[in-house]
């Protein structure tokens, strides 16, 4: 069953991103007059040069960046509607853990830990219990072909392609309402990015809804169901969003 | 869901206030000492809350009012002036109402503190054992027996050799000391624990250790705690969100991620780059 539907779970509004850097007396535009939609069984593509702020755009929705402008209307699965450009650090993070996930190109997890812990911790933040838990990613780690002899050990010396299986498996496995990804096939083969692109149409026939950036048009072509072009930033005068509804 | 904390312009000062401190004191002023009255503004106006289960970081260098935040809510130092609401499953205690004796059996039975030096958290004149043994009298533990299998327990689960318990605390390592001082802390099972620089100064392999066993017990008990620290490898380990503070003032606060990657003050902006 698809679960395609006409109202957008995520929907952005003049979102722009910029740095004030004290030290250095500067402002740097990072994006801006970002405009995009994303629905329920659907993945937009974010694409455009270098600079433009595509990574930005996930981070500000992730909350990692304060925007500086702008709105990030949310559905949320009780159905009300949130701007995560103003909403509480403990409602993002209660978001975080129950509807919204990141896969970046880059693995950021507790060192030490095995590998299969590392991809369960998400499930687990569930309250699900840690066998069932490790069951489950070990299931996903097979899937994304990470030989088996390696899900008892710490990724941190793993190779660049192998940890960004684990990242992928870590922010795929809870299934997430709305799944944000940063070039999450960098550093993978084509048998690997062919089992990544198989996954991710799996979750769009379960109404996953996503937004990613790929350094592959091919990806693109392959999963994207609608396309938002970024041009280079500019800059702005206003202040930020977030900063502003907390001193409110 | 309900704080389980919730702290309202928490503000300590030592001397005589006179109405230029706050003023003329702070990030602004560069300094906390009051230039008109010489009294120290260790912590002013600092307010935050705190979900069950959640970590909280306050990070900041030497002399930013870190350390007296956890403290005086400890009560090991009495607030000029400020709120603190803790509340535990119905009850809600209004921290600095309370007389002696009741702040007295909220530190000894729903609050831990772990300090960085182990001096001030352990007995070094009784036993590793004996140490563990005194918080569990507080908590009308009689049996001989019984104390001594929970403090084995405990030690145990803090990677304490059992068979060492009966030794003074004095004769261990910096991190066998910390895991004692953490193993007491938990042996009421508190909801709500204070790490006051608990790594620093350890070695890396050992701080490693630790903060691996403070994650697990978080895991495990769902603790909440405010863990105060200039190490941001440890608050990005460990907060969920962070309170920045310089001078004794909060000056930043927000997710962890966000306080790392986009912080915003200028302060907080020139600790992280001089870090990573």
């Amino acid at each position: 069953m698809t679960a395609i539907s006409d109202t957008p779970i995520l929907e952005v509004q003049g979102l722009a991103k910029q740095f004030s850097l004290h030290a250095q007396n500067e402002i740097v535009p990072s994006c801006s007059d970002v405009n995009m939609l994303a629905f329920p069984g659907q993945l937009a593509a974010l694409t455009g040069p270098t600079g433009a702020g595509k990574s930005s755009v996930l981070k500000c929705i992730y909350r990692t960046y304060l925007p500086s402008q702008g709105s990030i209307h949310f559905r949320q699965a009780d159905g009300e509607v949130v701007d995560l450009a103003r909403i509480s650090e403990q409602d993002m993070l209660q978001l975080r853990r129950s509807e919204l996930g990141f896969v970046t190109q880059f693995l950021h997890c507790v060192p030490r830990r095995p590998a299969d812990e590392v991809v369960a911790e998400p499930l687990i933040l569930r309250g699900i219990a840690l066998a069932d838990a490790v069951a489950q990613a070990r299931e996903l780690l097979r899937r994304l072909n990470v030989p088996e002899r390696l899900w008892r050990l710490p990724p941190a010396t793993f190779s660049g392609g192998e940890k960004q299986r684990v990242n992928l498996a870590r922010g795929l496995i809870a299934r997430p309402r709305l799944l944000l990804l940063d070039e999450p096939t960098a550093s993978l083969d084509k048998a690997t990015t062919g089992q990544v692109i198989d996954l991710l149409r799996e979750f769009k026939q379960a109404g996953v809804a996503m937004v990613a950036i790929f350094h592959d048009p091919e990806l693109v072509t392959a999963l994207a169901d609608a396309e938002y072009r970024l041009a280079p930033p500019r800059s702005l005068t206003q202040s930020t969003p977030a900063l502003e509804a907390m001193q409110s | 869901m309900n704080p389980i904390l919730d702290v309202k312009g928490l503000t300590r000062i030592h001397g005589t206030e006179c109405p230029s401190c706050l003023d003329m004191t702070g990030p602004e002023h560069d300094t906390n000492v009051c230039p008109a009255c010489g009294s120290v503004v260790a912590a002013a106006n600092v307010s935050f809350s705190l979900q069950p289960g959640e970590i909280l970081g306050i990070m900041g260098e030497s002399g930013s009012g870190k350390s007296t935040v956890v403290k005086t809510l400890y009560f090991d130092q009495a607030p000029t002036r400020g709120r603190a609401t803790f509340r535990d499953d119905d009850q809600s205690h209004e921290l600095f109402n309370l007389n002696g004796a009741e702040q007295r059996w909220l530190r000894n039975h729903r609050f831990g503190m772990v300090y960085q030096n182990p001096n001030l958290g352990l007995n070094f004149n009784i036993s590793a054992g004996g140490n563990i043994a005194e918080r569990l009298l507080m908590n009308d533990l009689n049996h001989y027996g019984d104390i001594r299998r929970r403090a084995s327990e405990l030690l145990t689960r803090t990677d304490v050799m059992v068979s060492r318990m009966d030794e003074s605390p004095k004769q261990f390592s910096g991190g066998m000391q910390q895991r004692v001082q953490i193993a007491k802390a938990l042996a009421t099972r508190p909801p709500l624990l204070y790490l006051d620089e608990v790594t620093t100064g350890l070695d890396l392999s050992v701080q490693a250790k630790i903060l691996d066993l403070i994650l697990e017990i978080q895991h495990e008990l769902q603790t909440a705690m405010i863990v105060v620290t200039h190490d941001l490898g440890v608050i990005r380990l460990l907060a969920s969100r962070t309170l920045v503070m310089k001078y004794g003032r909060v000056i930043e606060s927000g997710l962890t991620d966000q306080i790392l990657e986009d912080p915003q003050h200028a302060y907080t902006q020139q600790l992280v780059a001089s870090t990573l």
